[in-house]
């Protein structure tokens, strides 16, 4: 599918690729990810699953990595401040425009969740290439992870072996170059050993008011009997773009709890492919999205029941005010080989202004009998009961309305497990709402 | 304290008040008894400011002051209180923070400062036990998975906390057991004072066995048919509603 933008995309890697080489292994796998893009090319909004996301920051995007401008002089302090608070307990690595910064960073250490730097890993020239290949099979679109791929400049490999404590990082991916000097390639790539247990914290966010393109890829392979308890913060300037692509295998009994709250960016796609490929494995997805002016947030997520007696329980909130766009496209999938799944859905989208919009949408596709499959999905205004309740005790409009969406979110927000996190998010939230101050008191 | 006047409301189009006419003087409680369908619910609802409910003639004035002229919201803070029959569910805000801002609202219409967070917590305390609600009920959301009974009884704290002047209860009695009424009594009747007044909605006489009323009304059709003393409510229980309803038409 040769098109203007894929031939741009082309030219660009093809005159960074030298400029790449002496950065990361895998020249080969690069070169395959550019030629397998060439060939499917980046989604279109005719595109069924893209109608919602914003496509057309694409067409004046530089694609060259930020990364190959070195950065100016004293550069780090300004970055530093851009971080949010730390999360005690939790070992922090920072990267800047996709580039691992060790001055912001802790010390990799050793324990059972080892962290390496894909950078790193080229020195050791003995890196497994196994996980940076996206794997085509998964049906989630790939098309931007393939991109992510071949422009890549770094990464956080993160290898955890079995445990019985969890182990606790927090990833930040500081966004800091405007888009037109350069994008920005965030990627991890997780490696769960059996009974290996993991907390991950993975943020994004940007340094000012900074208009960066990131391609964000996350992979992530849970063995038998393996947690990962995953909190996903897209914090992004709200003149940022951000196309991210998450997908993740679960073995046997393995359990993945993946927590996402995006509230940042003028334009965010997400698309997360979830495969559950052994016997009772577990996810629980708990997603937030929070719109306002003409903010574009849009997910698509895809879960594939492939083994008997998985169980999925899907959760997502959306509000969208102002002219904001806020999406959600959750598909279930049910394999022939799947029976005993159980299935649950509960999509719900606010509407907080007259021109907002709002798109919750389930799909299920269920290939055998014997499944428990449930799924509920809503989009509307505030519940007017709810709103008379809060008047008829003399709370004026405003502050019944703000308590009213602050709850809507809470079904996202009370499954946080880590406490000082769930205090930054909600204080953030509360900050977003106008009147933060009474917001608090609900805290 | 509330003077209604010959007052019509139509829902969805069709009449439910019909020319209702009644006063509450300071320091009364009175009840509103009547058959299904009545217009009981629809009054208390009207007199509150709920929304859908369109009124065609008639007016009502709370302390000498129009109060169709004010929203919900401004009635409240103004002393007027509404127990609902079915209180909402509301998943996410938590008791004491309703409670609080519900306070905070009504002082700061009066030129109070915020309340004192301790004292406020010690006040809210004290309340409870009278409602006989455990310290637990504070941090669960507002009615979120509470039964029929902790649901009324949280209405009842709502309104001892906010000391309204004008208390209308819908059918507060509705789905409690004799003690929980005994409970929900004990906490109406430690309001009653010579400026307030209560209006109280009931299908059943059983609740003015323990809440006492000045004066009884039965609605039939929108409109006050008959008005007595307590003895009323005994006859309605003994000879149902049919008599006032023939006598009505």
């Amino acid at each position: 599918m040769s098109t203007p933008l894929t031939a741009r995309i082309v030219a660009q890697h093809a005159s960074t690729v030298r400029a790449l080489a002496p950065h990361l292994p895998g020249a080969a796998r690069r070169s395959a990810a550019m030629e397998a893009l060439a060939v499917t090319g980046l989604p279109g909004s005719r595109d069924e699953n893209w109608k919602y996301a914003n496509l057309r920051p694409l067409e004046r995007a530089s694609f060259t990595p930020a990364a190959l401008t070195p950065p100016a002089a004293g550069a780090d302090a300004a970055l530093a401040a851009a971080l949010p608070q730390r999360l005690e307990g939790f070992a922090r690595y920072v990267f800047v425009d996709g580039v691992f910064a060790p001055a912001l960073s802790d010390t990799p250490a050793a324990g059972p969740a080892r962290l390496t730097t894909l950078a790193a890993r080229a020195d050791e020239r003995a890196a497994p290439p196994t996980a940076l290949v996206p794997r085509r099979e998964l049906g989630a679109d790939q098309r931007f992870a393939l991109l992510n791929e071949a422009f890549a400049t770094d990464g956080a490999a993160i290898d955890v072996g079995a445990g019985d404590e969890a182990a606790r990082l927090e990833l930040i991916f500081l966004a800091s170059a405007e888009g037109q000097l350069g994008a920005s390639y965030p990627r991890v790539e997780l490696l769960l050993a059996p009974r290996g247990r993991l907390v991950l914290v993975e943020r994004h966010v940007s340094s000012g008011a900074a208009a960066s393109f990131v391609t964000s890829a996350v992979s992530a392979e849970l063995g038998r009997g393996a947690a990962l308890d995953h909190y996903r913060l897209q914090e992004l300037s709200s003149r940022a773009i951000l196309f991210d692509t998450l997908t993740a295998t679960l073995a046997q009994e393995a359990s993945y709890r993946l927590h996402a709250l995006c509230s940042g960016a003028a334009a965010a796609r997400s698309t997360l492919g979830v495969r559950l490929a052994g016997e009772r494995a577990s996810l629980a997805l708990a997603a937030a999205a929070l719109g306002d002016r003409q903010q574009v947030q849009d997910t698509y997520a895809l879960v594939e029941h492939l083994a008997p007696h998985a169980r999925t329980e899907e959760t997502f909130r959306g509000i969208s005010a102002g002219r904001a766009r806020v999406a959600f496209n959750g598909k279930i999938v049910v394999a022939r080989e799947a029976h005993g799944t159980d299935s649950r859905q509960s999509l719900r989208g606010l509407l907080a202004g007259p021109e907002a919009e709002i798109d919750v949408r389930p799909q299920l596709e269920i290939y055998t009998d014997d499944v428990r499959c449930s799924h509920g999905a809503t989009a509307g205004k505030l519940d007017d009961n709810m709103l008379f309740y809060l008047l008829s005790r003399g709370l004026e409009r405003d502050t019944a309305q703000r308590a009213l969406k602050w709850a809507f979110l809470e079904d996202v927000i009370a499954k946080i497990g880590v406490a000082p996190l769930r205090r930054q998010i909600e204080e953030r939230l509360a900050g977003r709402m106008q009147d933060g101050a009474a917001l608090r008191e609900l805290i | 304290m509330l003077a209604i006047r010959d007052l019509s409301v139509t829902v969805d189009g069709k009449q439910i008040l019909n020319g209702l006419t009644l006063e509450v003087p300071p320091g009364e409680v009175h009840a509103i008894m009547g058959p299904n369908g009545s217009g009981k619910s629809t009054l208390a609802h009207v007199l509150a400011g709920r929304p859908g409910y369109e009124v065609t003639s008639g007016s009502v004035t709370y302390e000498g002051r129009d109060l169709f002229a004010l929203a919900p919201e401004e009635r409240a803070r103004a002393g007027v209180f509404l127990g609902f029959q079915y209180p909402v569910e509301i998943p996410g805000v938590n008791n004491v923070y309703l409670l609080k801002a519900a306070l905070n609202a009504q002082r700061k219409e009066r030129g109070l400062p915020e309340v004192d967070a301790f004292e406020f917590l010690g006040m809210v305390r004290e309340k409870m036990k009278l409602m006989q609600m455990e310290d637990s009920f504070l941090s669960r959301g507002v009615n979120e998975g509470f039964s029929g009974g902790e649901k009324k009884r949280n209405e009842i704290l709502q309104m001892l906390v906010l000391e309204p002047k004008l208390a209308i209860l819908d059918e507060t009695d509705s789905g409690l057991d004799i003690d929980a009424l005994k409970i929900v009594a004990a906490g109406v009747n430690s309001l009653r004072s010579p400026e307030r007044s209560a209006l109280v909605v009931t299908h059943y006489q059983r609740l003015l066995e323990y809440v006492v009323p000045d004066v009884v009304h039965v609605l039939v059709r929108g409109r006050i048919a008959r008005s007595g003393d307590r003895t009323l409510a005994l006859e309605l229980e003994r000879r149902g509603y049919d008599w006032v309803s023939a006598e009505a038409a």
